[in-house]
């Protein structure tokens, strides 16, 4: 048995003992104590955090979770990780994010199915009451939730794109993937009334409410979900701070939420938004390229240096990181999808 | 950022104070900063409030914001950076009519009007970037090199009690009870704090007015709460959970408290009161709410567990708020000048919010085994029995009385204060007020000459309520309140127990001991003119302390 210390963004010191046989994740969740994660499987990052002290073998992993650069940095997956010694971690989320209860699991109905642009889907789910849990839809914006539709084993995670809310609602967009299991349901199978089973809320991409700075959010396709989520909250909230979206497909009749985007325009006192398509029609009007593309311009052009939130695919995070760090931005919270 | 205004400030070997990126209580610099140029304009605000009341001309509405503006920036207050730049805008146009108010009184008056600097002439930038830049003007200690801490310290006292005589006076006026002489002493103070004083001799003095100020701020609170919901009286309060749908609600205001009686009434959801406002049970007009079910959990430090436990919506309506975890951030609501950024705020009073989530959410599953305390010993039920006191004190029945009050917080030391509760010898009766209470009010003390020996006497501005029972029994016994068989024993956390700590000087109560440290702001200096005027001593061991305050009553 080994000693685990943990220590957060914001400070905290968590401890916990780990057997050499199972995983720094599970370890963690034995003693009760609910570490950012996902997959469970090495293949999303979400679990990633840096060792400082000791020595830790890794089970396999997918290069796109955790890049040779980052491993020999002193990166690892706590889903992959086993201790061979007391290790000392750095966690790159405050304690907040920590659960210190077991994920709730709940069933959730289809209450509405809708296309949203020409390749993704529009979903509402309404929570059944539950006696120990309540209705409420209670979740910090920007977090997701993993999905099982009837009877599957299988579970995919989606962003909540509204807010917290006392009816139990919970909106979600879904790209339609080519044979992907979550995607052939809802087009072959799904059905107004179909009972899911939602693991969640997880997750910690989520707004930074201790920096004061202006907020610039950068959203490819359905990675735009956890980003409405953050800007309907700050409209909910009356937040005066100036936050600037770039929201980017490959094909303009790809977009949607277009009506929330205007609800966000009439609610936020500074708020704007940049519509980014990457293979445009000939007559598209706006901005031309990638939203990563869209922020290297936008930051060119003045002084301030915002926090920038960015969720879609690894290369859109890629490329944003890239940008941030060229312009000097200090501040950068990711949150990235793969197609399933 | 640096700030040393409560107990628990960063303390070493190089001096105290929180100074880094973020302070003890989790206000970040941005907020500190910003608090610190708010406060700066109010300066200017009152010194021209103060100089046009000279020329008959008052803006009420100026003097509330004043009220407003200084609540937030009492610890565990408001921790919302981007509330404190719309406040600095509005403190600016403000401070520019409270300008024009003074100008036009005083050529009215045929006097050219002083041309004031410093922070009445303050401009603040437009944005948040511009004002942090600036904040170093506003600083607390921007002058202590050339200064000292002495004077420094002297300027913090008189602010940081300035923002306990403002916090009480605000309470008071939601409840409609405003004193004109509240407002001209904050001015005052105001006024003399923006002109930047250099002597010792002005501070104390002004640190002594305040004193009288906030006993005015108490009395027009006490008048607010009595006026508006009766006459305290002894009750039994449940303090575990019923079952059914919840809503707890800490903080003081017993405003709030009452609207989300009004918003819940015959909804099927209980509501339970959380540290400050176990008092409110006591007051006839709250508790004839049937629904008001109990009171839950014990001082605000413990709340990050307790508030995660809690199966309802939590209302948090003055201080002390902490920092909010994942587990209760969603049902978490702030209300008055309460805030945290990402947590829903009430502004308007309309508690609809709280009540749909109430519903919402899955409240007590069973009823916890019941457990009673008894609270609500006003002034007018001690009064009530007043004879039977000073009977019992004549025939030595009653040795000597405690006041054991103020706030709670987390430092190990504060187990003076239930060591001293439970040490207190059988013949002596221990009166409380404040947070500190919930270290030892679940515990049985018996009673003594047929009264109870604990007397819970309410909040932590029911020290006027103590105050009124003093002076009264000193009118009885013939004498002075210091010769009375009472040992004031005050545990201080933030800017409201700093306020009552100047009352009770000036008023010129001795034999008050302080803990479970002195306030970082007071220098060593200045802690020996506070011993050498007015008595005052810090608290050592429990025993010791009351063998100490016992021989001197024998």
């Amino acid at each position: 048995m080994f000693k685990v210390a943990l220590l957060t963004r914001d400070g905290a010191a968590i401890a916990f003992d780990a057997e050499p046989s199972e995983t720094l994740l599970d370890a963690a969740e034995r003693a009760h104590v609910y570490l950012p994660s996902s997959c469970r499987e090495g293949g999303c990052g979400a679990c990633r955090t840096t060792r400082k002290s000791g020595d830790v073998t890794l089970d396999s992993y997918s290069s796109a979770a955790l890049s040779d650069a980052e491993r020999d940095a002193g990166d690892l997956l706590l889903c992959r990780a086993h201790a061979r010694s007391d290790v000392e971690l750095a966690a790159p989320y405050d304690m907040a994010a920590i659960g210190f209860a077991p994920i709730p699991e709940r069933r959730a109905r289809l209450v509405e199915i809708a296309p949203a642009g020409s390749s993704a889907l529009r979903l509402v789910l309404q929570y059944e009451d539950d006696p120990e849990q309540g209705r409420a839809a209670q979740f910090i914006p920007g977090q997701f939730m993993e999905l099982s539709p009837p009877g599957a084993e299988f579970k995919r995670s989606y962003s909540l794109a509204n807010t917290p809310n006392w009816d139990g609602r919970l909106e979600f967009l879904v790209r339609l993937q080519p044979n992907g299991a979550f995607s052939t349901y809802l087009k072959e199978k799904a059905q107004p009334g179909d009972a899911l089973l939602l693991r969640g809320p997880q997750g910690q991409f989520t707004l930074d409410e201790a920096s004061p700075a202006p907020r610039w959010f950068v959203a490819g396709g359905t990675g735009l979900a956890p980003v409405l989520s953050m800007l309907r909250q700050m409209a909910e909230f009356g937040d005066m701070r100036p936050c600037r979206l770039f929201f980017g497909v490959n094909r303009a009749e790809e977009f949607f939420a277009q009506d929330s985007l205007e609800e966000l325009h009439a609610s936020l006192p500074d708020f704007s938004g940049t519509l980014c398509v990457w293979k445009p029609e000939a007559a598209w009007p706006g901005f031309t390229g990638t939203p990563a593309e869209a922020l290297a311009r936008a930051l060119e052009e003045t002084q301030e240096r915002p926090d920038v939130y960015v969720c879609g695919p690894p290369a859109l995070i890629a490329a944003t990181e890239h940008v941030c760090q060229t312009a000097g931005v200090a501040r950068v919270y990711s949150e990235r999808f793969t197609p399933a | 950022m640096f700030c040393y205004q409560c107990e628990q400030t960063y303390r070493s070997e190089a001096g105290a104070g929180c100074a880094s990126t973020k302070g003890m209580c989790g206000k970040d610099a941005a907020t500190a900063d910003l608090q610190d140029v708010l406060l700066h304009l109010c300066e200017g605000i009152g010194q021209y409030l103060h100089h046009a009341r000279g020329f008959g001309a008052t803006d009420a509405e100026a003097d509330r914001f004043i009220l407003f503006a200084f609540f937030t920036t009492l610890t565990n207050v408001n921790f919302n950076a981007m509330k404190f730049v719309e406040m600095i805008q509005a403190a600016a146009q403000i401070r520019d009519r409270a300008k024009a108010l003074y100008e036009t009184a005083a050529r009215a008056a045929g006097a050219e009007p002083r041309k004031f600097a410093g922070a009445a002439a303050f401009v603040p930038a437009p944005d948040m970037r511009g004002l942090l830049a600036q904040a170093g003007e506003a600083a607390i200690k921007k002058d202590v090199e050339t200064l000292g801490e002495d004077l420094v310290g002297l300027r913090a006292l008189v602010l940081y009690g300035l923002k306990g005589v403002c916090a009480y006076a605000h309470h008071a006026r939601v409840l409609g009870q405003e004193r004109d002489a509240i407002y001209a002493a904050v001015e005052h103070a105001l006024d003399l704090l923006a002109s930047e004083p250099k002597e010792l001799g002005p501070l104390l003095d002004e640190a002594l007015a305040l004193g009288r100020a906030n006993f005015l701020a108490m009395e027009a609170l006490d008048a607010a709460n009595t006026g508006t919901f009766g006459t305290p009286a002894p009750t039994q309060v449940r303090v575990t959970p019923v079952k059914g749908k919840a809503i707890l609600v800490s903080g003081h205001d017993m405003k709030d408290l009452h609207a989300i009686l009004e918003a819940t009434k015959d909804k099927g959801i209980n509501v339970y009161t959380h540290g400050e406002l176990l008092p409110a049970h006591s007051y006839p007009k709250l508790k004839a709410f049937s629904h008001l079910v109990g009171n839950y959990g014990g001082a605000w430090q413990d709340q990050q567990k307790e508030f995660a436990e809690f199966p309802g919506p939590i209302v948090m309506t003055s201080n002390c708020l902490i920092e909010p975890q994942a587990r209760y951030r969603g049902r978490l609501f702030t209300a008055g000048p309460v805030g945290w950024a990402g947590i829903r705020h009430i502004g308007d009073e309309n508690f609809a919010q709280v009540v749909q989530a109430a519903l919402a959410l899955p409240g007590f599953a069973e009823d916890a085994p019941q457990q009673t305390i008894t609270i609500g010993f006003g002034r007018d039920t001690v009064l009530g029995v007043a004879d039977k006191v000073i009977d019992a004190v004549k025939t030595g029945a009653i040795r000597h009385f405690f006041l054991v009050g103020g706030c709670d917080g987390a430092a190990p030391g504060r187990n003076y204060y239930s060591d001293f509760a439970h040490e207190a010898p059988q013949d002596t009766v221990i009166l409380t007020i404040g947070c500190g209470k919930y270290r030892f009010n679940k515990q049985e003390f018996g009673t003594v000459a047929g009264l109870p020996r604990l007397l819970d006497m309410g909040q932590c501005n029911d020290a006027y309520s103590a105050l009124v029972v003093a002076t009264k029994l000193a009118e009885a016994f013939n004498v002075g309140v210091n010769d009375l068989p009472l040992s004031l024993i005050v545990s201080w956390f933030e800017q409201k127990a700093a306020a009552v700590l100047l009352t009770l000087l000036a008023l010129g109560v001795r034999n008050v001991r302080l803990g479970p440290t002195l306030p970082a702001f007071l220098t060593p200096a200045l802690v020996d003119v506070l011993v050498e005027k007015f008595g005052i001593q810090p608290i050592t061991e429990a025993k010791a302390d009351i063998a100490a305050a016992l021989s001197r009553a024998a």
